[in-house]
């Protein structure tokens, strides 16, 4: 029985690494995220159907009364938070080479960016609320509902990071690597999400 | 046997007894991680549920035992008849046959020491009781949900229904998915990886199939009533405009959210009744199911149509004429995995050696209920036919006989089945048949005479009738039959009560079943497997050969697993041997952060938002307690 594996006992980066590459289907807590995705995405997916809903039911879209959206500023606040995929990705290749430091750095900008991100977007979020306030519209309703959905998930993905970043300090551990993955899987998934958001947001200018 | 278990197997056996040993007392419940004690649990809480939702079934039926009748006000017969609806869906169905069944039952089938996830297994049971509670919290303070299990818009609406009624329905859903989305991505992970090496996916038993099945709908279907709670909660509370035609809003959006959940809900609700005939038919008639590979995928195939027929629902409330034929089409395809297992089941009884004992009973039992209210549902796929008897008694008697008679007599036959394996008891076959025989009779005086009222135009969800339409007899016939339904019961829990204290023992395998779980002891000791079993076939039991391998494999100490928590991780298509994983053992943070979510529902309730922020941070804690310790420095 000297070909089996006991993930647990692997503690450092080098072991967690032998373990990885040893290991032919994904580790349970892959599978979790990707199903925790799956749900979530579902989850979009009904929203995204509501507001196309409204939309091929309405004559005006967005109704008489309130303003086109803008464009620019939202087309490059999600193409800033879309590029942060970038660190996410080599601080997960960093972390399962071994390599702690290099993806504590890594995910440390992705969490500058993203966070930054955050506040312009809740900046956003409220002075778009007292220009249509979603107790006036459907169209209003559903704006707020999705951009508050997303960020919503914006901040667990950073928590999620945070969390990271502290059990990185210890050095990688199976367990660590992992959670390292889950992570930035949970970011590719709310980062594709940006773009279908954004979408929504900009369609009654396009 | 020929082989037997030699001294130094022995002390392996008890070394697992240490290592896996539960905490004793109360404690040990509210900390357990083991999924028979988190089954046990599920089982005890989702039959008080049923107890509640059959009460209400019965005060409903006493109300409209007479014409103009008036043992309920109008006010509370609407409490009444939604809460049995959302009580018998949401907190009994569901929660028994994933919770109970499956979590008692599929690790011990696929070879598993543990669930995928076992503290988000109790996670997933603590929120369900949770979630139930605070429904019923909504009952007792005389604010029960008042609108229909599948509560439209606008009678739910804030203008129709102000007070909290609808906002506990509401929250209470958003709160219970929460618990079956948990627990549906714990069987499809548990079901992938930890099957035992060797068992690779076709020979996985049928039941597992059901239950991926299951699962996989759960995981979709479920956001769907969720955003349509939130959307209902936001305009409730904060005046959106989602469900208010007034500004842009639409009331068929409501609607279309809820069946494009509720549909695969309905097969999401028979799937396990499925299952468990799968497992009851060849234990029983001493042969194989019949087309094993057609049977997993019609299984599978049930649950993926499920998600394309929602509109069905919908087909009097003026859509476009396409849509409901598209829909009609869509509903009549539904027919096609649905006979494959009928007549895999009905070939099955037919080609193999049936003895009519109690749990085969409750399966012919569910056959007949299904054949007929299959028939009957199909009759509404027909546009105009469902037209005229939308809404009508037809509509009832149709789905009590899928999801009474279709979905609930299986997990009643289960419960027989399993009984021997669970407390180490037989029951007494005779008052067990008895039990059948009641029931049976009960369901069908109660729910067969829907059909001829509703075609005689009686509406649904009346709370009273006049009486010069002709309903009466019907209404009396339905009555009785309720009662007797009920006394059918009772009698198998006093069958059951009574064979726990004083049943014969049962030995490990009583029925000759097939499935893993009849090869350990009953019951179950807590590490479920001595050593992870060896299997080559779908009914690991009729393989002898492989079982006397496994004395050998005690024996020499292979696949024992005794350095810890231990369960192995297989691949997921072929079943290789891939790793050792080290499980959890005893935690309070799953019942701890189950504690704090109906903190933040509760605060939202009652309006508290500063309060369900401090319930917000606790939460965040109690997750970062629960990841505080590293499974390597346990």
């Amino acid at each position: 029985m000297s070909e089996v594996t006991r993930s647990m006992e692997a503690t450092s980066g080098p072991t967690a690494a032998r373990v990885a590459r040893r290991r032919v289907a994904m580790p349970n807590g892959v599978w979790g995220v990707l199903l925790f995705i799956a749900t979530e995405a579902a989850l979009f997916g009904t929203l995204f159907a509501t507001y196309w809903y409204f939309r091929f039911n309405s004559p005006h879209w967005p109704p008489q009364g309130v303003e086109d959206p803008k464009v620019a500023l939202p087309l490059i606040l999600t193409g800033i938070l879309v590029s942060t995929t970038i660190p996410v990705f080599f601080a997960g290749r960093a972390a399962r080479a071994g390599n702690a430091r290099l993806a504590w750095i890594l995910f440390f900008v992705a969490l500058l960016i993203q966070g930054g991100y955050f506040g312009v977007q809740v900046h956003e979020f409220l002075s778009d609320l007292s220009k249509f306030p979603p107790n006036e519209t459907a169209y209003a309703s559903i704006y707020f509902t999705l951009l508050g959905a997303h960020h919503a998930h914006v901040v667990v993905g950073m928590l999620l990071e945070l969390w990271v970043l502290g059990k990185l300090l210890g050095g990688i551990t199976n367990y660590r690597l992992i959670g390292v993955r889950v992570a930035t899987y949970y970011w590719y998934f709310v980062n594709l999400l940006a773009i279908g958001v954004v979408f929504t947001q900009i369609y009654p200018s396009l | 046997m020929a082989t037997v278990a030699r001294p130094e197997a022995i002390r392996r056996i008890h070394r697992l007894e240490r290592i896996w040993e539960e905490r004793p007392g109360v404690l040990g419940w509210l900390t357990t991680t083991d999924h028979k004690r988190i089954g046990i649990l599920y089982l005890f809480t989702s039959l008080a549920f049923f107890a509640a939702g059959g009460t209400e079934a019965l005060l409903v039926r006493t109300q409209l035992i007479t014409p103009n009748g008036n043992t309920l006000s109008p006010a509370a017969f609407n409490t009444t008849m939604t809460m049995h609806g959302v009580t018998m869906i949401f907190l009994f169905v569901i929660p028994i046959s994933t919770g109970a069944f499956g979590n008692y039952l599929l690790p011990l089938m696929i070879g598993a020491r543990d669930m995928a996830y076992p503290r988000l297994n109790a996670f997933s049971y603590w929120v369900f009781l949770g979630s139930g509670l605070f429904m019923y919290v909504g009952v007792v303070t005389g604010n029960g949900p008042n609108a229909g299990w599948f509560d439209y818009v606008p009678l739910a609406s804030r203008t129709f229904n102000p007070g909290s009624a609808i906002d506990f329905y509401a929250l209470g859903l958003i709160f219970n998915s929460i618990s079956s989305t948990a627990a549906a991505i714990n069987f499809i992970v548990t079901i992938f990886k930890l099957r035992a090496p060797g068992m690779s996916l076709n020979r996985m038993p049928l039941f597992c199939y059901a239950f991926l099945a299951v699962s996989f709908a759960l995981v979709f279907a479920l956001p769907a009533l969720s955003v349509d709670c939130l959307f209902l909660e936001l305009d409730r509370r904060l005046g959106f405009n989602f469900f208010n035609v007034g500004h842009g809003g639409n009331v068929l959006l409501w609607q279309h959210l809820f069946w494009i959940f509720g549909h695969p809900e309905v097969y999401i609700i028979i799937l396990p009744a499925f299952g468990i005939a799968t497992s009851i038919i060849p234990t029983f008639t001493r042969r194989r199911m019949v087309a094993f590979p057609m049977v997993a995928l019609a299984e599978i195939l049930v649950a993926f149509i499920g998600f394309g027929v929602w509109a069905h629902h919908m087909f009097a409330v003026g859509l476009s004429t396409i849509t409901t034929i598209y829909f009609a089409a869509a509903s009549m395809i539904v027919v096609i995995p649905s006979a494959i297992q009928l007549f895999a089941w009905l070939t099955t009884l037919v080609t193999g050696k049936p003895t009519f004992k109690t749990p085969l009973l409750w399966i012919i039992g569910f056959i007949v209920f299904f054949i007929i209210g299959g028939l009957s549902g199909i009759m509404f796929a027909a546009i105009p036919f469902d037209q005229q008897l939308t809404d009508t008694y037809f509509v009832v008697a149709h789905f009590h006989f899928i999801i009474f008679g279709a979905a609930v007599f299986p997990l009643l036959g289960g419960l027989y089945y399993w009984f021997p394996k669970v407390t180490g008891r037989m029951y007494n076959e005779r008052l067990g048949q008895a039990s059948f025989w009641v029931t049976a009779l009960g369901s069908a005086l109660t729910f067969f005479p829907m059909h001829i009222v509703g075609l005689l135009g009686m509406p649904r969800r009346v709370y009273t009738y006049p009486s010069n339409v002709g309903w009466a007899p019907y209404n009396l016939s339905e009555t009785i039959g309720s009662y007797i339904l009920a006394g059918g019961l009772v009698l198998m829990v006093v069958t059951l009560v009574w064979a726990y204290f004083r049943g014969p023992a049962a030995g490990p395998n009583p029925f000759g079943g097939a499935t893993l779980e009849w090869s350990i002891p009953s019951p179950p000791p807590e590490y479920n497997f001595a050593v992870i079993p060896t299997i080559s076939s779908a009914y690991p039991m009729w393989d002898p050969e492989d079982r006397e391998h496994d004395v050998d494999k005690l024996n020499r100490g292979e696949m024992v697993l005794e350095q810890g928590h231990e369960t192995p991780a297989s691949t997921v298509l072929d079943g290789y041997f891939d790793e050792v994983l080290d499980m959890p053992s005893n935690s309070p943070w799953p019942v701890i952060t189950a504690l704090m979510i109906t903190g933040i529902f509760a605060m939202i309730l009652t309006g508290h938002l500063v309060a369900m922020a401090v319930f917000g941070v606790l939460f965040a804690l109690s997750v970062m307690g629960w990841h505080s310790v590293e499974p390597q420095e346990a």
